[in-house]
């Protein structure tokens, strides 16, 4: 921990404002223009690496039509802060998906995010395209196990070398020299599996809030001494999407950027995309009238929840959160926390669990003091300090009534 | 007119008076609504339309115009620290012979019940002066920490006035984050709401402080004799004419 305090203050004045920039103007955008058609022309001359199925077969097998992928090409290009002149690129790079090989390992996590988008209620668009893109290595959903698995990522490897996109889920256990997580028939440590898997990627995908920043595997007392990728992986470029489970559109986003244009989205401070978590939840929040107000459910189920006010003092935690969930939502629009009525978890913040998923307003929840041990609330902490001045103060009042000299007895005296 | 063998002397010029009172006023505003912007604290009426109470909204619209009378406050009390014509507190806070030995006299003072008086009362003294340096970093923290929490809602990067201010914002107080991590003690990434919790606490140590100075003032008054009460209001106090050195 010593270690990481240091690193937060060499990191003092170099933190990088979290401006989104959404108009860039014309020159700016005819050139990127240019720029994403090339790189698709030279995308399609390359074979698929599998799925070679027609792409809008695979759509309509899942019983959607054309005129639904070109709903979603607009929202994503939307959703990429892009003009909808790109709208038909996206729409193009979507069925190139195929052609950009990602390796997907799991380290300290629940497999929350893999989960998230293989079990929507049924196949939205960006769930298919991830079910499409070329994934070569995932823990969870190979079939390969053992050595046979071992075998099969070290192919992928060697194979799409400085080519493809590793997608990283879960933290990274660095106590015990990395021994709380072992992996594959050689019992390789996840820090290991991880430093060889980012080597020859040609960028590194951090998916959900423990890839990120250590998650909850990192939640106090962080007993594996867990970190996010950033925190390991050095010299690659690195794309942060936390949340948990981190948003299947947002993944998409990414990997289309990169189909795209060949290059990582512009990143904030965290590393994240900021077409993702450039804003807060609050400011896009449809319950945000209701804070204004002062309208608050007070307690679950009181009349404040049946008219849907806001969740503040429910321990919602909007006003803190960077993340899109208030605009985009979770399975393509159907509804997202706030909207079925409990409060944001801010799962997107680093320390979420300590910090942000205590369900009261920060006030009234238990914070530990930086010395550990002691957990009580802010304002506890602060009415105990007033409280110790207050006794010193009746001390020394009383002490001064008594035995006190003022300056006109020290003259009759 | 000072009492035979009393003189007068000034202590506090108009300006500093002033800003004295509309910090006071400030801070009374401040944590009322800070402490319902942290946790609402009292309910609105349920029959009333949304667009008709606007309390949270009110709440906050007041914690900042306050929050901006500190901004300016803190300017002017920053400049006469190094540059004020009437007394410069900065050249009290010095670690010299002569004020460390008047700091540990002044807090000699207090602990001894009044016992033991050896230093010159008549001019504001080393251990107060620093004191109100405690208190204006203090001050000071509030104000970044109050700005970096402000600037996240101008996520646009735009703002009425243009986009230099949310600029100047980041560019100011966004080592509050890391700070704030290292105060609180973060995990390996600080995150904002570190700067939520000590700009809370930082409330509670204020507030502390104001208590007792609070107490520290009225106890001089009583104890010393020389109406040290009455120089925030009427800008003088009195001393006994063969102490005034």
């Amino acid at each position: 921990m010593g270690m990481d305090k240091q690193e937060s203050v060499k990191k003092l004045f170099t933190a990088q404002s979290a401006k989104v920039d959404t108009n860039r103007g014309d020159a700016y955008y005819e050139a990127l223009y240019a720029k994403c058609q090339e790189r698709l022309d030279a995308l399609k001359k390359l074979t698929p690496l599998n799925n070679r199925r027609d792409f809008m077969t695979t759509i309509e097998d899942e019983g959607l039509e054309r005129r639904d992928f070109l709903k979603w090409a607009s929202a994503t290009t939307a959703m990429l802060m892009l003009p909808a002149s790109f709208t038909p690129l996206v729409a193009e790079a979507a069925t190139l998906m195929n052609r950009v090989p990602v390796i997907w390992i799991e380290l300290s996590d629940c497999a929350g995010n893999s989960e998230a988008l293989l079990r929507s209620d049924g196949p939205k668009i960006d769930e298919i395209i991830l079910d499409i893109i070329s994934l070569e290595f995932h823990e969870t959903l190979q079939a390969a196990s053992g050595h046979q698995a071992e075998k099969q990522m070290e192919e992928a490897m060697e194979h799409f070398k400085g080519k493809y996109l590793l997608f990283v889920e879960g933290a990274v256990p660095l106590g015990m020299d990395g021994q709380f997580g072992t992996i594959g028939a050689k019992g390789e440590t996840f820090v290991d599996h991880l430093h060889r898997a980012a080597e020859g990627a040609a960028a590194v995908v951090a998916v959900g809030s423990c890839a990120t920043y250590g998650g909850i595997p990192a939640a106090a007392p962080n007993p594996t001494d867990a970190v996010g990728v950033m925190d390991v992986v050095k010299g690659k470029p690195i794309i942060n999407i936390p949340a948990c489970p981190a948003n299947p559109s947002n993944m998409v986003g990414v990997i289309l950027h990169f189909v795209l244009t060949g290059s990582i989205p512009e990143l904030d401070s965290l590393l994240r995309p900021k077409f993702a978590f450039g804003y807060r939840i609050h400011d896009n929040c449809e319950r945000r009238a209701h804070f204004d107000a002062g309208e608050y459910v007070e307690e679950w189920g009181d009349e404040g929840a049946k008219n849907n006010f806001c969740l503040y003092k429910m321990g919602c935690k909007g006003p803190m959160t960077f993340n899109n969930c208030s605009i985009i939502r979770y399975n393509e629009g159907v509804n997202w926390p706030i909207g079925v009525g409990r409060g944001c978890i801010g799962c997107s913040e680093p320390d979420f669990w300590d910090k942000y998923a205590y369900e009261r307003p920060m006030a009234n929840a238990n914070i530990k003091a930086p010395t550990g041990g002691v957990e009580k609330t802010v304002d506890q902490f602060g009415l105990g300090l007033l409280t110790a001045a207050g006794i010193g103060i009746g001390i020394h009042a009383a002490a001064s009534a008594i035995a006190g000299k003022k300056e006109h007895e020290k003259e009759e005296a | 007119m000072a009492k035979d063998g009393y003189t007068k002397v000034k202590r506090m010029t108009p300006a500093m008076r002033i800003i004295h009172w509309v910090n006071v006023i400030s801070m009374i505003v401040a944590v009322a609504t800070g402490l319902y912007i942290a946790a609402p604290y009292y309910q609105t009426l349920i029959a009333e339309p949304a667009v008709d109470k606007y309390v949270m909204a009110w709440n906050r619209w007041g914690h900042f115009i306050v929050a901006i009378i500190f901004d300016v406050t803190s300017i002017i009390v920053a400049y006469l620290f190094f540059f004020s014509r009437f007394e410069k507190p900065y050249k009290k806070i010095l670690p010299t012979g002569k004020n460390i030995k008047e700091f540990v006299e002044v807090f000699m003072n207090l602990i001894t019940l009044n016992r033991r008086k050896n230093f010159d009362s008549s001019h504001s003294d080393s251990f107060n002066t620093v004191y109100f340096t405690i208190f204006h970093l203090l001050l000071a923290w509030m104000l970044f920490t109050g700005l970096q929490m402000y600037v996240h809602g101008l996520a646009s990067g735009e703002s009425s006035i243009g986009a230099w201010w949310p600029a100047m914002l980041h560019l100011v107080t966004d080592w509050t984050i890391p700070v704030s991590g290292w105060m609180v003690g973060s995990g390996p990434t600080p995150s904002i709401m570190d700067v939520r919790i000590s700009h809370h606490i930082t409330m509670w140590l204020i507030i502390t402080w104001v208590v007792f100075h609070i107490y520290y003032q009225v106890w001089r008054t009583i104890f010393w004799q020389e109406g040290d009460i009455a120089i925030v209001v009427g800008g003088t106090k009195f001393v006994k004419s063969d102490e005034k050195k």
